[in-house]
């Protein structure tokens, strides 16, 4: 008896003891993901990021921690909206996360009225940051991966490009960007979108090796996009010299799936492959993610980890000088200016400017990061293409 | 009588509890609300079932036609949002009118046929894109205003003004059941051929139902568009708002004229509040295995069963 | 130009061959038992998806896995049929929602099995092209056209020629003459279910083999199956070959000289145009429409 008394004492004791050093200094941050539905895929990947900030930040932090509450929305907007609204009742002090500018958009909007910041990098609607929300920042825009293309381009020095591209929003604003950007330094460009149902590419492929007859092709989609596009090239073999996609494309996934498609191929790209970092911040994340999925992190993991880490930085900033119930939270944020793995991070009406992203190429069984050249790890195979 | 009197008034007494009680809860307020639209479509979808006879696998046409001519008008032509309502319905109308070729077809043809429609306004709708935004779609969408000193555009609010609408419709689908075009309607569900003898116009007749049923479901796109703020094609006509009213409407029992609205409160608020903490990645399979269990077992819905009502239905 | 319209042909006509092969099942189905499985684009979705188990399990020709799809997808069939055969009251109605929903049940159910992941066969072989003039094609469209119209021309066989065929087609004509004769319509609109699973292994195992899939594709294949079935006509089988590649030729045509954005416009509205032209499709029997 004197001995469970001794226990329960003893226990009580050091309870009481921790919790007072853990329970005043953990905050809850919302996280608003499309795990279900025809955005499951990247919401996963972006979770997964998360989840590996806040293995990261609690490490490294030492006297603030975060923790996570994950809300699907089912890739719906009137979801997304219920989420952030359960996810505030449950005294989250932000959010990170999203996907699809129609679904954050009402996501961020709720966030705003609730006077909570969310923070994303899913939505490449120019209209998202034209609102005037104090509360509202992105990392990524489209401008950046057009950045990236164009920027590729011009060092391949080429005259001509013919862009296939899915209707769907974010690649149309993007490939309609890109064709202004080249005509206007005098490049012939051929446009040609396509509905994202199409399954065979071979017409519209047939039409570019015939009429366009240009140098490169631009092909802005998705993964079933492009294994389609680039199957339709290597059966007519139009006389390209490079093929040229955007994000989900030099990926380490992309190589293991269609190996036969890739050889040659660009992609936008952070990091190579495997990955080597420069950063010590690069390693940690590198190893956190390794640990806790067993696998090697792919863009959309590096996107949710930086977005992440710069909310939680925030919030402790906003911790040490008491403002967090003041709207401390998005005034640290405001002045954000960090380096991180995709570059510096300042935020303008809560867009990132300074968004550049980076062109990878896939190489033997290995993926380069070939532009920009303060960047790159390898020179560029150019010509070539996967056949 | 007196029947009918008590339970419309202890319809309207839950109706107000709920934002009293739970209004300063926004994420049960939003799911009723989101669990209203869809009950909107169903209701709609029903009155096309029961009293035109026909079954449409296409109503996200109406819909999305409804959100679009809404958000339109009220961003383009600086109509009030109120009328902006009105005029997503009347939009909705006049894209019907297009589909009236296809009124002779016959269940699974006019079904799929309605489908093909939704498909093309989608096309549409993401080509046009100097009117409607292209696939990038229309942000920034003007909210509800405030009226009378209640905010519209706040969770009680929005969901006052959808139960309002809600309530009319039903009372504009007890008005034309009972009246001479109900029975007329009625009569030719069971034999077209016989009420034509009889000199009924059975095409116009379920031209007109058509008419009804894309006028509430274009409402009911506007009055969405507006609570969410924005909207693009794939959102606007997506199957959701084909596929949730349907399962709504046969849960609650698509014969009565409460079922589908009941059932979509049901069938909406136990899937994510019930379905989606016990299997977060798996509910929707849920949903589609109700609706094949319902339809072998009780294709009457729930609601006749549990309300065993002494009304007698002549149809089958 | 002549090229770029020759090749839109080749390619028109080789995808028309495939489409037939996913049609025919819904519309043998349709034809004999009146109802229109919603489903069978997902029974379709469902052959792919094995094959590309067996593919990347035993790492062998996906073609190698058409045995173990046909097992699989036919037994689903059945499973299916005896879900509709439940259905007492308003058939056709019912059975349309019945199968809805089932196609929603199997979307989803691949969605959790497989993940959202994009997944096309790897095998080099099936992806070869073979030119042939001006024209150029993948190895396993051609290969997979000889299949359809091999099992077409079977089919159209064993309808004509076969007992058991030719009570099938009875049962569709009138079946309670039918049973009057002694044919059990139960057994035969059974058979019809099990020889669609058939039809959708095949065209399963052929898409993957030459194309791209994921969950969402299973509604994508049930819509054109049907556009299709309505284009040929109820109860003719060279009529919904004959569908198929005027649907796929259409769309090659119109990705080649209008816009690729509108290839779905295509479909939709080849469709609705022949509802309102000619109800009874190319090659239909009239059947009752209005």
């Amino acid at each position: 008896m004197k001995k469970l008394i001794k226990h329960i004492g003893l226990a009580a004791l050091a309870l009481s003891l921790h919790s007072g050093a853990v329970l005043a200094d953990e905050f809850l941050v919302g996280e608003d993901e499309p795990l279900t539905g025809a955005l499951a895929r990247v919401g996963m990947g972006m979770h997964e990021g998360i989840s590996v900030a806040v293995e990261v930040f609690n490490q490294t932090n030492g006297k603030h921690t975060v923790k996570v509450l994950t809300e699907d929305n089912e890739s719906s907007p009137a979801k997304a909206i219920a989420a952030v609204e359960k996810l505030a009742s449950q005294g989250v002090v932000a959010f990170t996360g999203g996907y699809g500018s129609n679904n954050i958009g009402p996501a961020s909007d709720a966030a705003n009225k609730l006077g909570l910041p969310y923070i994303t990098s899913g939505g490449v609607d120019n209209g998202l940051v034209q609102r005037g929300y104090k509360t509202f920042f992105r990392i990524n825009n489209t401008a950046g991966y057009q950045k990236a293309m164009v920027g590729v381009l011009d060092d391949m020095k080429v005259k001509s490009a013919s862009v296939i591209y899915s209707t769907k929003e974010a690649t149309a604003h993007l490939a309609e960007d890109v064709e202004k950007d080249l005509t206007a330094k005098g490049m012939k460009v051929g446009m040609h979108p396509f509905d994202p149902g199409i399954s065979d590419f071979k017409p519209i492929v047939n039409k570019v090796r015939l009429r366009d007859k240009s140098d490169v092709i631009l092909m802005v989609g998705y993964e079933n996009d492009y294994v389609g596009i680039l199957r339709a090239a290597k059966v007519l073999k139009p006389d390209v010299k490079a093929m040229i996609g955007v994000w989900s494309l030099a990926t380490p996934k992309m190589a293991a799936d269609f190996p036969d498609l890739m050889p040659k191929v660009y992609g936008t790209a952070l990091l190579p492959y495997p990955a080597t970092f420069k950063t010590e911040e690069g390693k940690r994340f590198y190893d956190a993610y390794k640990k806790l999925y067993k696998k090697d992190p792919d863009y959309l993991g590096q996107f949710g980890y930086v977005q992440s880490m710069i909310l939680f930085n925030a919030i402790a900033r906003a911790a040490d000088k008491g403002t967090i119930k003041s709207g401390g939270i998005a005034q640290e944020l405001a002045a954000t200016d960090a380096n991180t793995l995709i570059g510096r991070v300042q935020f303008t009406n809560g867009d990132n400017l300074n968004f550049v992203h980076h062109m990878g190429q896939h190489q033997g069984d290995r993926i380069q990061i070939v532009w920009p050249k303060d960047a790159a790890t390898a020179d560029m195979q150019y010509p070539g293409v996967p056949w | 009588m007196k029947r009918s009197l008590i339970a419309w008034i202890a319809i309207l007494v839950v109706c107000i509890a709920v934002p009293v009680l739970l209004g300063h809860n926004n994420y049960i307020m939003s799911l009723f609300i989101a669990a209203l639209v869809i009950g909107g479509i169903a209701l709609a979808w029903a009155l096309l079932g029961n009293l035109g006879g026909m079954v449409s696998f296409g109503h996200s046409a109406f819909f999305g036609v409804g959100a679009y001519v809404s958000a339109l008008s009220t961003m383009e032509a600086g109509v009030p949002v109120m009328a902006g309502l009105l005029l997503g319905g009347v939009g909705a109308v006049v894209a019907s009118l297009v589909m009236l070729p296809v009124l002779r077809l016959r269940g699974p043809y006019f079904a799929l046929a309605i489908l093909a429609y939704a498909h093309i306004f989608k096309i549409v709708a993401t080509e046009w894109s100097s009117v409607t935004g292209g696939s990038g779609g229309l942000s920034g969408i003007p909210a509800f205003p405030r009226m009378l000193g209640i905010d519209l555009a706040g969770k009680s609010g929005s969901y006052l003004i959808i139960l309002a609408i809600l309530l009319v419709f039903i009372l504009c689908y007890q008005a034309i059941r009972k009246s001479h075009y109900g029975i007329a309607l009625r009569a030719m569900h069971d034999s077209e051929d016989a009420t034509r003898v009889v000199g009924v116009n059975s095409t116009l007749l379920k031209a007109m139902m058509l008419f009804v049923s894309a006028f509430m479901t274009g409402v009911v796109g506007a009055f969405n568009v507006h609570y969410i703020g924005f909207l693009e094609p794939d959102y606007a006509f997506n199957g959701v708002w084909v596929t949730l009213p349907i399962i709504a409407a046969i849960f609650g029992g698509y014969r009565t004229i409460w079922g589908p609205v009941l059932g979509a409160l049901t069938v909406y608020l136990v899937d994510q509040l019930v379905f989606k903490n016990l299997i977060p990645s798996g509910h929707q399979l849920i949903l589609g295995g109700l609706l094949v269990v319902m339809i072998i077992f009780s294709p009457r819905g729930l609601v006749p069963v549990l309300f065993k009502s002494g009304r007698k239905h002549a149809s089958a | 130009m002549t090229d770029l319209i020759l090749q839109a042909l080749y390619s028109g006509l080789l995808q028309g061959g495939s489409y037939a092969l996913i049609a025919l099942g819904l519309a043998l189905v349709f034809g004999t038992t009146k109802v229109i499985n919603l489903a069978h684009g997902e029974l379709v979705l469902l052959a792919a998806y094995i094959a590309y188990t067996v593919e990347s399990g035993l790492g062998v020709n996906p073609v190698l896995a058409i045995p173990a799809a046909l097992v699989i997808v036919c037994i689903s069939a059945v499973i299916m049929y005896f879900l509709v055969s439940m259905v007492k009251t308003d058939r056709e109605l019912n059975s349309l929602i019945l199968t809805y929903g089932l196609g929603v049940i199997l979307t989803n159910a691949i969605l959790l099995i497989w993940s959202a992941d994009i997944r096309s066969t790897s095998s080099a072989w099936l992806q070869d092209a073979i030119v042939v003039g001006p024209l150029y094609s993948m190895r396993s469209e051609p290969m997979f056209f000889i299949v359809s119209v091999v099992l077409m021309g079977g089919l159209w066989w064993w309808l004509s020629r076969s007992w058991y065929g030719r009570a099938v087609r009875a049962v569709a004509g009138n079946r309670d003459a039918a049973r009057l004769m002694g044919i059990n319509p139960r057994r035969t609109e059974l058979v019809s279910f099990v020889i669609a699973g058939i039809l959708a292994s095949f065209a399963g195992v052929a898409i993957f083999s030459y194309g791209v899939i994921q969950p969402s594709l299973g509604h994508v294949l049930t819509i054109k199956a049907f556009v299709i079935t309505v284009l040929a006509g109820i109860g003719s089988i060279p009529g919904v070959l004959v569908g198929a590649l005027l649907l796929g030729v259409a769309e090659a045509l119109t990705v080649t000289l209008a816009s690729s954005a509108l290839q779905e416009l295509v479909g939709m509205i080849l469709f609705l145009l022949v509802l309102f032209v000619m109800p009874n499709g190319l090659f239909g029997r009239a059947g009752r429409r209005g």
